[in-house]
């Protein structure tokens, strides 16, 4: 096996397997353990992101082991892939270094290390894999570690939701079972190497929508993910809204973005519960006052702008929606993580108990308003130009109404973040004795996130380039 | 009857006459002796079945039909599981504990008989063999519950064989024979369809009441609950698959080669297959204690092996024969650790327990592999076969049917998160707090379950090799 297979192979394998070797770790003792989940993490990263010069330098590496029924397990490291593993990957490995003091006084630690090893690793899978079943295999894998980690605290409302999001999720992935299995019958074959450019019935289509609209928490099945970001701890909702959701973005630009001409009824379908997507959860994170519910919503009404990108049929839309994943998963992180630091500070989420934090938590603050801009676009941020670039690409395929949907959900994500700021660094304190700063380790991740946020928009072209690469390579259908 | 397999009736039917006396002033002989011998029997059979180089040729050269040779694993995989952890779980002083094992050793000698014999006749006399022990090991536990749950499998199970002994004596008036071989080719030829479409009705009707199959589910849960709880694993996990089950796919393979004559009789075995899942997931959503919750799955899991086994196409055989293998695997599993339970905590109704993961922590993770290899989460073994079954469907142009049988493992996945919820995770009761985890032998059965689960769903390839060679076998 020449490297870039071995690396392919080993960025699933080592956090899937290691996972399990983590409860034997901590028998050694506690530091070993979380060592070694963090190498984990770090290693997964590393494996992913050194695929990024084989797919450049525009060759792709496969593994594949025969399965009967050609139900074959296939790897395949190509430039979506491997874009998508990096990205997740990277916040992974750093939710793994910030839970180390995060967690570090709650019970259950072993559980919650091996758990987002295995999701990090079955994520992985996910994404390399080139054949629908095992895209389904690791998909429920992702459900079976996100159930046991919403339900972190075991107290009944906390499994209550966790039986919900494992619910929900698995009922969208029982769907997306049946569309696999038309797939099946229809063209014989899963390879998704082999379907490429294939049609795609519009019973198959919808099933498999049905999966991805669960997983990613887009209407109709968007509850399950505020739940999931309140019970647990902060850590567990970032992994969620950062993570988690882009699954079901990934699998929708794979699946109908670079594998299946998607028919263009089901394309505008998309598009209209997208947009209601957008609105409704903006709407609702207007009203709102619970911090993490929120940025909870605010993930769902984003999440829908990168299905707008992507189904739009439009080259520059569906490389500004690649480019979105990656900035909201840095700026939605930031925003997760100054939330916790907020929280574990001032001992309540609720936002009117806030209020002129701004003096005591300043770097805090600043974080959280340069993580809030990049999400609301404003230049020079790495979010102004994924949106511009999902609103120029939508705006040249012409549905005026689905703009309009979209312009009042980007003008309420304004508002609603310029509320959220206002009401917890800015007016008048609320009846808390000025609670001190985050801890080194904490502040310095978010004000990392920040930063890294600001440099993706400085240095723009790199991402952007790969994004139209990539596009202009795999796109299938796109004008 | 397959010779190549006769010792493996003979040798636990010898030691079950020997443990009386043997064991008369030891006690401690008795589980020795129940152990040795399916033990001995197991490597054996793994030696047979798993050597390199019968794997390498595809397992070409299992002997007979393969069926039999992977039933008679899986009888003693459950026994030995069973008796491994009586052994422990049973106390030493009790009066009928000689006689315990000597009926384990009893029923597991009929249900190999049941798999290797080649005509019905003997299938029925082992069948009721195995029945008559089976009442006897339910009215072990000598509780009112126990023999309640005794006499309402006496009472259904009884009328049962009556309808069978009737189906075959009108197979014999009609084809003079009631070997497979002849079967099989008295279908194929041009014989008068009535009579014999009538007798395989009726021999189906007790078959499925035997197996528990809705609409005539209603001793199981009492029988499973009554009895001891190694007594229950032993029974839903293999006993009534192979007692009714077994008997079904055998028939309703003959009856594939009957030309569609008997499409009716298939077709109403395919309506209860389906109704036993829906019925048995529904109600089981509705049950406070563990034991019946699990044997309302079992009936659930069993309408997808009859399901299967009424659409007789060769992917479905397939699916009925792995998912037949599975069931024992993750039942017996469940029921193991509903014992457990009992033991640590006294109790196994869900109400009282709570957050019983801390105290036992390898019981709870080996119960949440079982679930969701029953709920069919991949990459465990439940997810392969019941997948499976459901190519099996859509190829045949049954997709309600495929897609009814799919949606039902979220209701399958939803009791068992409410199982989850209430007895291992969520907020310490107080059975939880004087609760500690069982010994380390009454978990190695449960752990040895749930290692077998994964290696068969992470190595599918292999055992999918296998039941291609089954399948091809018995329809071929």
């Amino acid at each position: 096996m020449d490297l870039p297979i071995k690396m392919l192979t080993t960025a699933v394998a080592v956090p899937v397997f290691g996972a399990f070797l983590i409860p034997i770790a901590a028998r050694v003792s506690v530091p070993v353990r979380n060592a070694f989940a963090v190498l984990l993490g770090l290693f997964t990263f590393t494996a992913a992101a050194s695929l990024l010069t084989t797919v450049l330098g525009g060759q792709t590496a496969e593994y594949a082991i025969s399965f009967p029924r050609g139900f074959d397990f296939i790897l395949q490291a190509d430039m979506l892939s491997v874009f998508m593993a990096s990205v997740s990957a990277f916040v992974s490995a750093v939710i793994l270094i910030y839970s180390l003091d995060y967690i570090s006084h709650y019970e259950n630690q072993t559980e919650y290390y091996a758990m987002v090893v295995l999701f990090l690793g079955s994520m992985m899978g996910l994404v390399f894999s080139a054949n629908l079943l095992w895209m389904y295999v690791f998909w429920e894998m992702t459900g079976f570690a996100s159930w046991r980690l919403v339900g972190f605290f075991r107290s009944d409302r906390d499994v209550a939701k966790a039986n919900k999001t494992i619910l929900v999720t698995v009922f969208g992935a029982l769907c997306m079972l049946v569309g696999i299995i038309i797939v099946y019958f229809e063209h014989g074959t899963l390879d998704l190497r082999a379907l490429h450019g294939a049609g795609i019935s519009y019973a198959a289509a919808a099933c498999i929508l049905a999966g991805i609209l669960s997983k990613s928490a887009t209407l109709p099945f968007s509850t399950w993910l505020p739940d999931a970001g309140v019970a647990p701890s902060t850590v567990t909702s970032l992994l969620h809204a950062a993570v988690l959701v882009k699954i079901g973005v990934y699998a929708y630009a794979r699946i109908f973005g670079v594998t299946f001409a998607a028919p263009d009824a089901f394309s505008n379908l998309v598009l209209y519960l997208a947009g209601a997507s957008a609105l409704v959860s903006a709407g609702a994170a207007l009203i709102d006052t619970d911090i993490k519910r929120i940025i909870a919503y605010s993930t769902v009404s984003q999440i829908a702008f990168i299905f707008l990108g992507l189904a739009s049929g439009n080259k520059t839309a569906f490389a500004g929606a690649l480019l979105y994943i990656l900035m909201h998963s840095v700026a939605k992180g930031g925003l997760f993580l100054c939330a916790g630091i907020i929280e574990q500070n001032t001992h309540t989420k609720d936002i009117n108990k806030m209020g002129g934090l701004f003096a005591s938590m300043p770097w805090t603050g600043v974080a959280f308003a340069l993580c809030s801009l990049s999400v609301m676009g404003i230049p020079p941020f790495g979010g102004f130009f994924s949106k511009f670039m999902v609103f120029s690409g939508a705006a040249q395929n012409g549905n005026l109404a689905v703009l309009l949907m979209f312009f009042a959900g980007a003008v309420m994500t304004l508002l609603y973040l310029v509320r959220l700021f206002y009401k917890i660094f800015l007016g008048e304190a609320a009846g808390h004795d000025s609670p001190k700063e985050g801890s080194y380790t904490m502040v310095a991740s978010v004000m990392a996130l920040a930063l890294i946020g600001l440099a993706l928009g400085a240095l723009i072209y790199y991402p952007s380039a790969y994004a139209q690469l990539l596009t202009a390579n795999l796109g299938v259908n796109l004008q | 009857m397959d010779k190549g397999l006769l010792a493996y009736l003979i040798i636990p039917l010898f030691a079950a006459v020997v443990i009386p006396f043997a064991a008369r002033n030891r006690p401690r002989l008795a589980d020795v002796l129940a152990n040795v011998t399916l033990l001995a029997g197991l490597a054996n059979l793994a030696w047979l079945a798993l050597r390199p180089s019968m794997i390498a040729g595809g397992f070409a050269d299992i002997p007979g039909d393969g069926f039999s040779l992977l039933l008679v694993a899986a009888i003693y995989l459950v026994a030995l599981c069973v008796t491994f952890f009586s052994a422990w779980f049973i106390e030493e002083g009790l009066p009928n504990r000689q006689a315990y094992y000597s009926l384990i050793l009893v029923s597991v000698a009929a249900m190999t008989g049941v798999v290797t014999t080649s005509d019905f006749f003997t299938l029925y006399v082992f069948v009721e063999v195995l029945a008559v022990t089976s009442f006897a090991l339910i009215t072990t536990d000598e509780s009112a519950g126990g023999i309640e749950g005794a006499l309402k499998y006496f009472f259904l199970t009884f009328p049962a064989s009556a309808l069978i002994i009737v189906g075959l004596s009108i197979l014999m008036m009609t084809l003079g024979s009631l070997s497979y071989e002849n079967l099989r080719i008295f279908m194929s030829s041009d014989i008068p369809s009535g009579p014999v479409t009538f007798a395989a009705a009726l021999m189906l009707l007790g078959f499925v009441i035997k197996s528990g199959v809705v609409p005539f589910h209603a001793w199981t849960p009492d029988a499973y609950q009554g009895a001891y709880a190694p007594v229950s694993a032993h029974l839903a996990g293999i006993v009534t698959k192979i007692s009714g089950v077994y008997a079904i796919v055998k028939i309703a393979t003959l009856l594939r080669f009957f030309d569609g004559r008997a499409t009716a009789v298939s077709e109403m075995l395919m309506f209860l297959g389906l109704l036993s899942i829906v019925v048995g997931a529904l109600a089981a959503l509705k049950q406070t204690s563990f034991k019946r919750m699990l044997a309302f799955s079992s009936i659930s899991q069993v309408g997808y092996i009859v399901l299967a086994a009424g659409l007789g196409t060769p992917l479905a055989i397939m699916g009925a024969v792995f998912h037949l293998f599975n069931h024992a695997t993750f039942k017996t599993v469940l029921f193991l650790n509903s014992a457990s339970l009992e033991k640590a905590a006294g109790t196994t109704d869900m109400d009282k327990l709570g957050g019983m993961e801390h105290p036992m922590p390898w019981t709870s993770w080996t119960s949440v592999i079982a679930l969701l290899s029953t709920a069919g989460v991949p990459p465990l073994s439940g997810f392969w076969s019941k997948l499976l079954i459901i190519l099996a469907l859509w190829e045949s142009g049954l997709r309600t049917y495929a897609v009814v049988a799919l949606l039902f493992s979220i209701v399958t996945l939803a009791y068992f998160m409410i199982m989850q919820r209430k007895v291992f995770f969520g907020r310490k009761s107080a059975a939880a707090e004087s609760a500690s985890e069982v010994s380390a032998p009454l978990l190695a059965p449960a752990v040895l379950m749930s290692a077998v689960i994964v290696a068969v769903g992470l190595l599918f390839p292999y055992f999918y090799t296998y039941v291609r060679v089954v399948a091809e076998r018995i329809i071929l």
